[in-house]
């Protein structure tokens, strides 16, 4: 969970950890326990497949490892650019999954409770 | 007592100034280059006169405007700080001239102890061993040359107005003795405007260890213990405390004795430190730094007396605020330098903004700094940004105190040396308290935090809650961010 400018609080096997962030997307500076580690993070790791495209097909996939918290479409509805799909949640912090163009949702992939790895499909758009 | 004191310096050391200043109600006059009229020790003087663009030469280090500087603002006094004119002799001459108080020793001290060469011999005409060395008459190659025949191998090529390593080379070998003696002299010549260059025999795997002394015009010399400096990278302290772990009762008796004997010789007043080399319980020494020291808060923190509130009041001509028998060391303080540099890259100093800068607060941990979040790292001057001072009952304790707060000290928008710090504070070597001035040089790459590193998940998760959220406050990052955002994808980055 965010805790003021820039301090995010981040639980991890129940301990709390604070890391810190700064700067622009695209070159964060990230502190945490003495570490400094500097990059854009968009496109390195266990992080969603990035696509320029805003209509068309897509799957939308997990950031990280999260537990899917709410879903709130189901196949055949039409979401708008913007619009949360559904809810993460990783390490005590909540990730609202967006929707990146106006689409009709094809198909879901998971259920709320569950337990979802980096990088698992989430939801289809066409 | 001094009245109105203008501070003839910058960055952390002009903002202790400030600060003594307050408590002791004086009045404070900052100066300030072009690069520094928003700077934070600007802000926190009670007045504040522009002298000059950014390059040192034409400000800091420009004695007429600095002078002038003090004229035009009232000032009664100027303290150098340390670095840019501190120890020049024709600041404090020049202060002399305009009638003003120089908080420091008087200008023929600095000039005579300005000389390392002078410095040796008044320190072995006070019965204090020096590093066995010699200074040829003969300053051409060849002359240079048979003086270090004369001390013998390892020496140490040194320039009589050095300082900071500058002007220095080792040799080992008398094959390549000419380009080193080269080097050193357009190196001196270059840096100081002297060239002069004497010989010492370079004692290996020693121990920096230096003396606080304090002297007053009324006769009165004490010393404020010892200073363990011997984590230096290139003759650039890093770490230092006190006490040192070396120090016993005994040594430190006869070490003490011999500083205040160098004192003494040299009718030094003021604050001053006494440099020593220290290898097993023999000692030699090295030279006499004629100011404020930057590590001066360690001696602070053991003592619990106000170093340059001393400075001060011996300046206007008071005695001493202490006599030898009140002055007690208790506990143990480390001090750590936080540069704006990048071990990953050669230790290269590093400019930019401080997108985020939060000090931590913790019981024993003092901070001297001197700059805030929103501000930056210039390229112009030096590129300390804060130190870090722990102090607890032992040395063990204080060490994970400074641990703790450098491990809490997050410092974003440009790279500094808070890993490689850290690396060092948790070194069994370290802890052991078993290091000499070549531990860092020697331990190198080891100690340097290695690129690339796997980024914890919680600390991706971090950031990925810091993409959804609006763009961090910051004038340049929004319109960074703005053009960002224009390719849109799931996650709001």
């Amino acid at each position: 969970m965010p805790a003021g400018d820039g301090v995010y609080r981040v639980e991890v096997d129940g301990r709390m950890e604070t890391v810190y962030v700064a700067g622009p997307p695209h070159d964060r500076w990230v502190f945490w326990n003495g570490h400094i580690y500097r990059g854009d993070f968009r496109e390195s790791g266990p992080s969603p497949r990035r696509t320029e495209r805003t209509t068309g097909s897509q799957t939308l996939t997990a950031p990280m490892p999260a537990t899917v918290v709410t879903i709130h479409v189901k196949p055949g509805d039409r979401v708008v650019k913007g619009q949360v799909v559904m809810l993460l949640e990783a390490m005590k912090m909540e990730l609202p999954l967006r929707a990146p163009g106006d689409a009709v949702v094809a198909a879901v992939h998971c259920r709320e409770g569950q337990l979802v790895k980096a990088d698992t499909p989430l939801v289809d758009l066409n | 007592m001094i009245r109105r004191l203008l501070i003839a310096n910058r960055g952390e050391i002009a903002l202790r100034v400030v600060r003594a200043c307050r408590e002791l109600g004086v009045e404070s006059v900052a100066v300030f280059s072009e690069a520094d009229a928003f700077a934070p020790h600007v802000a926190a003087a009670d007045r504040a006169v522009a002298i000059g663009p950014a390059p040192a030469a034409e400000s800091y280090l420009a004695i007429p405007r600095i002078i002038e500087a003090a004229r035009a603002s009232g000032a009664d006094a100027i303290h150098p700080g340390y670095g840019f004119l501190s120890e020049a002799a024709s600041f404090a001459d020049a202060c002399a001239a305009a009638g003003l108080i120089f908080v420091g020793p008087p200008a023929a001290v600095l000039a005579r102890l300005g000389s390392k060469i002078e410095a040796r011999r008044v320190a072995a005409g006070a019965g204090v061993p020096i590093v066995p060395g010699e200074t040829p008459v003969d300053q051409s190659n060849a002359g240079i040359r048979q003086a270090i025949t004369r001390v013998g191998l390892p020496a140490l090529i040194k320039a009589s107005a050095g300082g900071g390593g500058r002007g220095m080379r080792i040799v080992r070998d008398t094959a390549d003795v000419d380009a080193f003696i080269d080097a050193a002299r357009r190196e001196s010549t270059a840096a100081f405007g002297d060239g002069t260059l004497y010989i010492e025999r370079l004692i290996e795997d020693a121990r920096h260890v230096e003396i606080q002394v304090f002297a007053d015009r009324h006769g009165h010399a004490v010393h404020l213990f010892e200073r363990e400096c011997s984590i230096q990278r290139r003759h650039q302290k890093v770490i230092e405390e006190s006490p040192s772990p070396a120090m016993t009762e005994a040594l430190r008796a006869r070490m003490t004795a011999a500083a205040i004997a160098v004192a003494r010789a040299a009718e030094y007043r003021n604050a001053g430190t006494i440099e020593f080399l220290l290898s097993g319980h023999e000692f030699h020494f090295l030279e006499v730094n004629t100011r404020l020291q930057v590590e001066h808060p360690v001696t602070e923190q053991v003592t619990g007396l106000d170093l340059v509130r001393a400075q001060l009041l011996v300046a206007s001509g008071e005695p001493l605020p202490w006599t030898q028998d009140r002055i007690l060391q208790r506990g143990h303080a480390i001090e750590a330098r936080i540069y704006a540099e990048d071990p990953e890259q050669a230790f290269l100093p590093q400019a930019g903004p401080l997108l985020l800068y939060r000090e931590p607060r913790m019981p024993g941990v003092r901070i001297d700094s001197g700059v805030v979040e929103g501000g930056a790292v210039s390229v112009y001057y030096d590129p300390l940004i804060a130190k870090v001072i722990a102090t607890a009952e032992t040395r063990g304790l204080a060490t994970a105190k400074l641990v703790a707060a450098l491990r809490d000290f997050p410092v974003l928008g440009l790279r500094t040396n808070i890993p490689y710090l850290l690396q060092i504070l948790t070194h069994p070597q370290f802890a052991r308290g078993a290091m000499d001035t070549g531990f860092l040089d020697r331990e190198g790459a080891t100690l340097v935090h290695a690129a690339g590193d796997e980024i914890p998940a919680h600390v991706r998760a971090a950031i990925a809650v810091a993409s959804r959220q609006s763009p961090v406050p910051s004038q340049q990052s929004s319109i960074l961010n703005r053009g960002a955002r224009e390719s849109w994808d799931p996650w709001g980055r």
